[in-house]
């Protein structure tokens, strides 16, 4: 159970990109959470894991406070919350094999790491991860040399070393073609039905949040706008969540 | 909308530019005559034909040179003829061998003769000599010319003209003329000046090539502390910077009095023994340190004693890194005795074969030497490892044990608390300014300066106190903000400066007062740390009551700029300065040259590089922050492997600069090819000085080349 309260982010040039927010996201749910750009999607998933500190409001995961965690704390609790990115954030010059195995960097003796070892129970571990995705076969190429959509399957991977509870996407499918979105959808999905991990992911578009989500959250200048059912999500709303001019576009 | 400015404007605009030219012409002028150009100087005959002579030797230089066989004759010659004279009998002409005729056979002197030979080589060099009766020999140049030799026609023969030199006192006496004919025998050779030449080129690309190698290391460290990307984020409490900064010279006391007689012994331990049975021995003893540092595994969350058991896997660690250290140096040291080096048996002389046998032979005592230096140097810094690796256990346990405390306390208490760290933490840290402002008179303005920044912050926490702004602030806060923080600073720093007495001790370039205040357990207190110390706590108390065990400190951003102050001071003095000082210390000679291009280098190349590492991509330091990667592991997965290809290339392009740069450094003692050419100038034989200009443009250019080439592959 994941228990966001009065979670308020206002950036140093005075940006309040949070406005009290406050959700509770149950165990083993896909929330899709949409909005505009500069909505607030972002740093909301940021400020779960603290990549971003925010200024007010508590953060509770299973009774532990992440918003008050010390550093050490904090590493243990983000080795349980995986994240996957836009840009994808893989280090093109390594090999998939190396991105992936740096999923598992929070587990593994930070000695090991200055040395470049990685025992050989977490190669095993990363080829396991490359299998779910589908791309086992490219464990040795450079990232750069991957596709968009590749590149994003090596993230989940990555993400997938952590044998996270929790899983962060932030706008997982916007720098993909459509078929490549849906590819990179009906993976995490896999995820949250076979293993029980819950996701929040933020989406541009509603058609896919329709599709793939359970729950929707729409944000609208740092404040839930909406929270329920995709299905419940009528012309009315969607003027409220996107503005007046906003036409609805199908993603296929 | 099209708006057309006012003519006035446009008037004073072109004013303005008017202004902006003349003021610019003006500058320009004062600049000519500062530099003292003047036209006059090259025109000037001497001058052209100094510079002219000197071109021509730098552009002759001496690389080889050739043996010749000489034909000498000569023919007698009688200056004023005597009235009496008769014409000698022409000499007997033997088939083959070289004789000259002289017409007429007296003359005076500064009257022109002709010189006629035969049977010289053809087509070769030849020259004149004059012999007086007392047997000196001088040159006699032919024809006007300006040269020393001229060449014989196709047949042998030449007809040349001299003028009979005006010497006093020869009058009527009889004088010799030589003719003198040289041919090349055997291919040409290369002169004892270039094989010098050579030999300190070889010493100069070397000396580059340590230099640059011995800055990498150094170098890349400072790069992570003077990227501001990486640096920036990194904020710790106040709390635990103070108790870490308290812990340090506790820390650095006990490192240097417990670890270091750990690694002394380690390191005599292992020189001591044979180097096989030590070798043994310390491969055992590396591999336990390895396993048991398996154990240190980072503690679990929720344990009991989890905290606990952080500071003793501190404690642990610096004892396991200090043995290691220790070991690895007294094997370095074994190493080095192992091998002595081979001389050349008196009075042998090598040739190729041999002088490579020599070579090879010699590669073991060259390696052995090599690394019992490194071991030395292990040993003789041990002192300075084992303090900084006990200040850093000893802070980190600190931290661990009392980071929970501090967060758990509240906000009164955070308050007083913060007080009483405060005095200990700015008493040590302006102690330690006071250390090295002791050390000359112009480091005492560090203390003052430090004091400023400590208590910088004073006034505007007085401020948002007062007025209860402490979160939110409008952009006019910040504005007065930053001026309370200036104007306390500027207060600070001239109270401190004047209680100090830093003004007398800048201007007399004497050292701080060196009155002891006390002594404690054996060691002198300066009055002038005393006073330090007790500034500092005066500051440190107030600002960390204010401020609170909870505020947060930017701590990265303090060591980003002090790491960028030290680089930029460092690169702004040229290696030659650095040189000179070096020379001082360890002598005349390429160490010199090496340790001011290393220290320039590091400077240099640790810019270079953190320019690189802000240029990054941050997206995957994201990542794996979000993995709960730690900030080794996020720099060496997420920053290194961007880093590398360009840090190959900075590092080449900096030994091509050091070989430049090394080529001069001899100039003020720092040995390689600059040495000799300083000296060959000096003496004026700028054709032996063209060789090593030569020498020098062919090796700068193929490097050029060569790090141009390997950059273009890796940027």
């Amino acid at each position: 159970m994941l228990k966001i309260e009065n979670l308020t982010k206002i950036y140093e040039n005075g940006f309040r990109a949070l406005d009290n927010i406050s959700l509770e996201i149950p165990d083993g749910q896909f929330v899709a959470i949409i909005g505009l750009s500069g909505s607030g999607k972002s740093t909301l998933l940021r400020c779960i894991n603290r990549l971003i500190d925010p200024t007010e409001g508590r953060i509770l995961w299973n009774d532990l406070d992440i918003s008050a965690a010390t550093d050490d704390e904090l590493r243990q609790i983000r080795r349980r919350i995986g994240m996957i990115f836009q840009q994808f954030n893989l280090v093109k010059r390594s090999s998939v094999m190396t991105n992936v195995l740096c999923g598992r960097l929070g587990y593994i003796n930070p000695i090991y790491s200055l040395i470049n070892y990685v025992p050989r129970a977490e190669k095993t571990r990363a080829i396991a991860a490359l299998e779910r995705v589908g791309i086992a076969d490219k464990a040795g190429n450079r990232a750069s040399a991957l596709s968009g959509g590749q590149q994003q399957r090596v993230g989940i991977a990555r993400a997938l070393m952590q044998e996270p509870e929790l899983m962060l996407a932030d706008e997982p499918v916007a720098s993909l073609d459509p078929a490549t979105s849906h590819s990179v959808m009906k993976y995490l999905v896999q995820l949250n039905k076979d293993l029980g991990i819950t996701v929040l992911c933020s989406l541009h578009f509603l058609s896919l949040a329709r599709a793939y989500a359970d729950r929707v959250i729409a944000l609208k200048d740092g404040k839930v706008e909406f929270d329920g059912l995709p299905s419940e999500i009528d012309d009315e709303r969607f003027k409220m969540i996107y503005g007046e001019e906003a036409v609805q576009v199908e993603i296929n | 909308m099209n708006v057309t400015p006012s003519p006035a404007r446009a008037a004073l605009r072109r004013l303005l530019i008017i202004l902006a030219l003349a003021l610019g012409l003006i500058i320009f002028a004062y600049g000519w005559s500062v530099t003292d150009i003047n036209l006059e100087k090259p025109q000037e005959p001497l001058r052209q034909q100094n510079v002219g002579n000197a071109l021509r030797e730098l552009l002759s230089p001496n690389v080889l040179e050739q043996q010749y066989d000489i034909q000498n004759t000569s023919i007698s010659f009688v200056v004023e003829c005597p009235a009496d004279f008769q014409a000698p009998p022409a000499p007997a002409v033997e088939a083959g061998k070289p004789y000259i005729t002289v017409t007429p056979p007296c003359a005076k002197a500064n009257e022109k003769i002709t010189l006629q030979g035969f049977n010289f080589y053809p087509d070769s060099l030849a020259r004149i000599n004059w012999i007086t009766p007392d047997g000196e020999k001088r040159i006699r140049q032919v024809d006007d010319s300006k040269e020393d030799n001229f060449v014989t026609n196709d047949d042998g023969t030449f007809t040349v003209q001299i003028e009979v030199p005006r010497i006093r006192g020869s009058a009527g006496q009889t004088h010799s003329i030589e003719a003198q004919g040289r041919f090349p025998t055997g291919a040409p050779k290369i002169t004892a000046t270039t094989g010098l030449v050579l030999e300190k080129m070889v010493e100069t690309i070397f000396l580059a090539l340590i230099a640059t190698a011995l800055s990498i290391l150094p170098s890349a460290i400072l790069s992570f502390f003077a990227a501001h990307n990486l640096m920036r984020p990194i904020r710790i409490s106040l709390g635990n910077l103070m108790v870490t900064v308290a812990l340090l010279p506790v820390g650095w006391w006990l490192g240097t009095l417990i670890l270091g007689q750990v690694g002394t012994l380690a390191i005599n331990i292992t020189k001591g023994a044979g180097f096989t049975l030590t070798a043994g021995a310390s491969i055992t003893l590396l591999f336990g340190a390895v396993t048991s540092s398996r154990k240190l595994q980072p503690a679990e969350l929720g344990l009991n004693g989890a905290r606990l058991r952080s500071a003793f896997n501190s404690l642990l660690f610096a004892l396991i890194a200090i043995a290691v250290i220790g070991i690895v140096g007294g094997l370095a040291i074994a190493f080095g005795r192992l091998f002595q080096p081979v001389s050349i048996p008196a009075g042998e002389v090598l040739d190729l074969a041999g002088s490579i046998k020599f070579f090879i032979a010699n590669i073991p005592a060259k390696l052995s030497y090599f690394i019992g230096s490194l071991g030395r140097l292990i040993e003789l810094t041990m002192p300075l490892f084992a303090g900084v690796i006990g200040a850093f256990a000893l802070s980190s346990a600190g931290t661990s044990l009392t980071i929970d405390g501090l967060k758990r306390v509240s906000i009164p208490i955070s308050h007083i608390l913060g007080g009483v760290l405060g005095v200990i933490s700015g008493a040590v840290v302006l102690g330690f300014t006071a250390v090295i402002g002791m050390q000359a008179a112009w480091l005492g303005l560090l203390t003052p300066l430090v004091a400023a920044m400590l208590g910088g912050q004073i006034l505007p926490m007085v401020y948002r106190r007062a007025t209860g702004k402490m979160k939110l602030l409008s952009n006019s806060d910040k504005a007065s903000l930053t001026a309370l923080n200036w104007v306390s600073a500027i207060i600070i720093f001239l109270v401190v400066f004047t209680s100090l007495n830093t003004g007398r001790a800048i201007i007399e370039g004497t050292l701080p007062s060196q009155t002891p205040a006390f002594e404690i357990a054996g060691m002198q207190l300066y009055r002038f740390i005393w006073q330090s110390m007790l500034i500092g706590g005066f500051l440190g108390g107030v600002t960390g009551a204010l401020a609170g065990t909870k505020a947060n400190f930017p701590i990265g951003d303090v060591m980003y700029n002090i790491t960028r102050t030290i680089l930029n001071g460092l690169r702004s003095i040229e290696p030659l300065i650095m040189g000179l000082v070096f020379v001082i210390w360890v002598g005349i000679g390429p160490f010199a040259g090496v340790l001011a291009l290393t220290l320039h280098s590091i400077a240099s190349l640790g810019k270079l590089y953190s320019e690189q590492i802000e240029s990054i991509d941050t997206g995957p330091i994201e990542a794996l922050q979000s993995t709960g990667a730690n900030r080794l592991q996020t720099i060496m997965y997420a920053v290194v492997p961007q880093i590398i290809p360009p840090y190959i290339a900075f590092t080449m392009y900096r030994w091509d600069i050091n070989v430049r740069m090394s080529t001069i450094i001899g100039f003020v003692g720092g040995g390689g090819i600059g040495f000799l050419l300083y000296q060959q100038i000096n003496l004026l034989r700028y054709r032996d000085a063209g060789v090593a200009v030569l020498a020098i443009a062919i090796i700068v250019s193929i490097l050029d080349y060569a790090s141009a080439s390997i950059r273009e592959r890796y940027i």
